[in-house]
């Protein structure tokens, strides 16, 4: 039962993971300048309220009491946590964090999804022409234009298409998710109007990851291509479909990786392309809550982050030994 | 190495030569494609940039409320901003902060990584798989949203700030790539046969291994380093980051943010200007961290 063993390893080490960055995220907020909670509480007393209603608002908002014990406020802070409390927005007054992050959740889960599924088509097709054409100048020009967009900043991606395509040339809206004219529901209009509004974005989040997948598969099928079975698998004349299915099995494993590295690729990617197109996800949440000092909302949207991210590489992690029978055998 | 018989002088002459033809053969590598050599010569003209550029200008750039948005001209190379300051002067006072945080973080990856990468290469028992664990735990993390978090509360107002920050989370990649080249070459036969001769296991990382895996981490340093210059930029760029200083961020969030040069077409030159910097910096930077890939790993090479 090594395999049990393995993937119950890997398991525990994602929660512990998350453990780990839902501590720091509550450490950080007592050192915060000025102590958010604390000060949130004084101000409440200011406005007239009684200092145990001011402590109960603070408590609601943050999910801790500022002047309890460190350990009960940590405990209290981790119950609410296990029930998806995240406290309330002070922004937002009384809205539970909860729900401002998830509304925003999908839109970019939706977006960068879609980038991602396109930059992958792309890339591992680009990839494996550059690596089958790697002595000529198409494979010379897909691996360094790979290079520069995999090195190119996703900001620099997405002024550029903005500034493009919105101000050069008026091809799409400027910014947004949906135009206000439309009624929201399902008819035509307000459809086709997402569907416009997320165009630049996705091509942004496809560009941003397109030169990982390129890179990797290139120089994954070049290995593979190099290696003695592959060499076996022509000199004993097995068919080209065969040794192409060969090479494709071996080259697909380091592409699982990059899966998970372009998930946190996308997430980090996703505060400057909905900044710059001024989209309503997450990442433009947590840069609008650091402008208007909304803690609560800004542990949210990073926690969050944090955990679709770590999800990710442990169900990447799960996967592995799975497909490749050679780590379950080690 | 050293040697444990006398040489006599032709032997010693005829080694000499062969090594200095070997370095130049490497050094032709470097730089024998015009690219390559253009790739050398912009990122010295950037090193330049950062270290004499803020004596070139005086501290207060001269603004000229009448001159906003200016094209290119030969009075102003790269056209004017938003209050009419030049914008070369601005790229070129910009560039100190941006490279040296870069390369001081740069610095600090290098050694967390290589240190942790080589004791967890050659110790892979408990030790190893300790430090793996913990190097893992970094690389999961997403970088970006930490920094972002972490910059509500320290502001990095100095570039040593800044640079530790990115330091300590962007070791994990070398921290990887030194220990899978680690735990091949401790197989090796040379590695071996300085462990049979009791050599202590500090002397044989630094003397055996180090030496083998150093074209890696300067590989890997070329590549962090585009991606450092990305992440302080795109700090500065989002306004996180309390701006006192000049840097070509705060240059791209004045342009997108503040003065809508994103929706004004005349403000294409001052738009562009920190964009193509930071471009010109990765392509030259990938193109050289391609020639030493290509160089150790002869798989790559062109057939010819």
């Amino acid at each position: 039962m090594r395999l049990a063993r393995l993937l119950a390893a890997k398991l525990i080490a994602g929660i512990v993971m998350i453990w780990v960055v839902a501590s720091a995220t509550f450490f950080l907020v007592l050192d915060m300048p000025g102590n958010p909670a604390q000060a949130q509480e004084a101000q409440d007393i200011l406005h007239g309220m009684t200092p145990e209603q001011a402590q109960r608002a603070t408590a609601a908002m943050f999910g801790f009491v500022p002047k309890q014990p460190l350990a009960d406020q940590y405990g209290h802070y981790l119950w609410q946590l296990l029930h998806f409390d995240l406290g309330q927005s002070i922004a937002q007054e009384g809205t539970p964090v909860a729900h401002i992050v998830a509304s925003a959740f999908p839109w970019t889960v939706v977006l960068a999804a879609s980038g991602i599924l396109i930059s992958f088509l792309l890339g591992v097709s680009l990839g494996v022409i550059a690596a089958v054409k790697r002595s000529g100048l198409l494979g010379d020009s897909l691996t360094l234009g790979g290079a520069v967009i995999n090195g190119l900043p996703t900001f620099v991606i997405a002024i550029l298409l903005f500034y493009l395509f919105t101000t050069i040339w008026a091809l799409f809206p400027q910014g947004g998710n949906v135009s206000i004219v439309y009624d929201p529901g399902w008819n035509a209009g307000y459809i086709g109007s997402i569907v416009t509004h997320a165009v630049l974005p996705v091509i942004a989040y496809a560009l941003a990851t397109l030169g990982a997948w390129l890179l990797t598969t290139k120089s994954s099928v070049v290995s593979v291509l190099g290696d003695d079975f592959i060499l076996a698998a022509e000199l004993r004349g097995l068919r080209p479909l065969t040794v192409a299915r060969y090479i494709t099995r071996n080259a697909m494993l380091p592409l699982f990786t990059i899966l998970a590295i372009a998930l946190g690729l996308l997430f980090s990617g996703s505060v400057f392309i909905e900044d710059v197109f001024n989209y309503p996800g997450l990442g433009q949440l947590m840069i609008s809550s650091i402008t208007t000092k909304d803690f609560p909302v800004l542990d949210g949207a990073f926690l969050l982050i944090i955990m679709a991210v770590i999800v990710a590489n442990t169900l990447a992690d799960l996967a592995y030994p799975l497909i490749d029978p050679r780590i379950r055998r080690r | 190495m050293t040697a444990t018989t006398a040489l006599t002088p032709e032997q010693l002459q005829r080694g000499l030569r062969r090594s200095r033809q070997r370095t130049a053969r490497r050094w032709a590598l470097l730089v024998n494609t015009p690219g390559r050599a253009l790739s050398c010569l912009i990122l010295v003209v950037f090193a330049l940039l950062a270290i004499v550029g803020p004596y070139l200008y005086p501290a207060n750039l001269p603004i000229n409320p009448k001159n906003i948005y200016a094209p290119p001209s030969p009075a102003h190379l790269l056209g004017t901003d938003f209050e009419g300051a030049d914008t070369l002067a601005l790229i070129v006072t910009g560039a100190r902060y941006v490279l040296f945080a870069a390369a001081l973080a740069a610095l600090i990856t290098v050694v967390i990584g290589t240190t942790a990468g080589l004791a967890a290469g050659y110790y892979p028992g408990l030790a190893g798989s300790a430090i793996m664990r913990v190097t893992d735990f970094v690389l999961a993390i997403p970088g970006f949203p930490v920094l972002l978090v972490l910059a509500t509360i320290w502001n990095f107002g100095s570039l040593w700030e800044m640079a530790v920050a990115l330091g300590v989370f962007g070791w994990g990649g070398i921290a990887r790539a030194v220990r899978a080249q680690t735990l091949s070459l401790r197989e090796r036969g040379f590695v071996e046969a300085a462990r049979g001769l009791g050599l202590p296991g500090g002397h044989i990382i630094r003397t055996e291994i180090l030496p083998n895996v150093a074209p890696y981490i300067g590989m890997n340093l070329m590549l962090q380093l585009t991606g450092f210059i990305y992440v302080e930029v795109g700090l500065f760029f989002l306004g996180a980051v309390p701006y006192s200083t000049n840097n070509w961020g705060v240059m791209l969030n004045n342009a997108v943010f503040q003065a809508n040069a994103v929706t004004s077409p005349r403000a294409l030159a001052y738009l562009l200007s920190p964009l193509i910097c930071i471009l010109l910096i990765t392509i030259a930077l990938v193109t050289l961290a391609n020639a030493v890939d290509e160089f150790f790993n002869p798989r790559l090479r062109r057939v010819r």
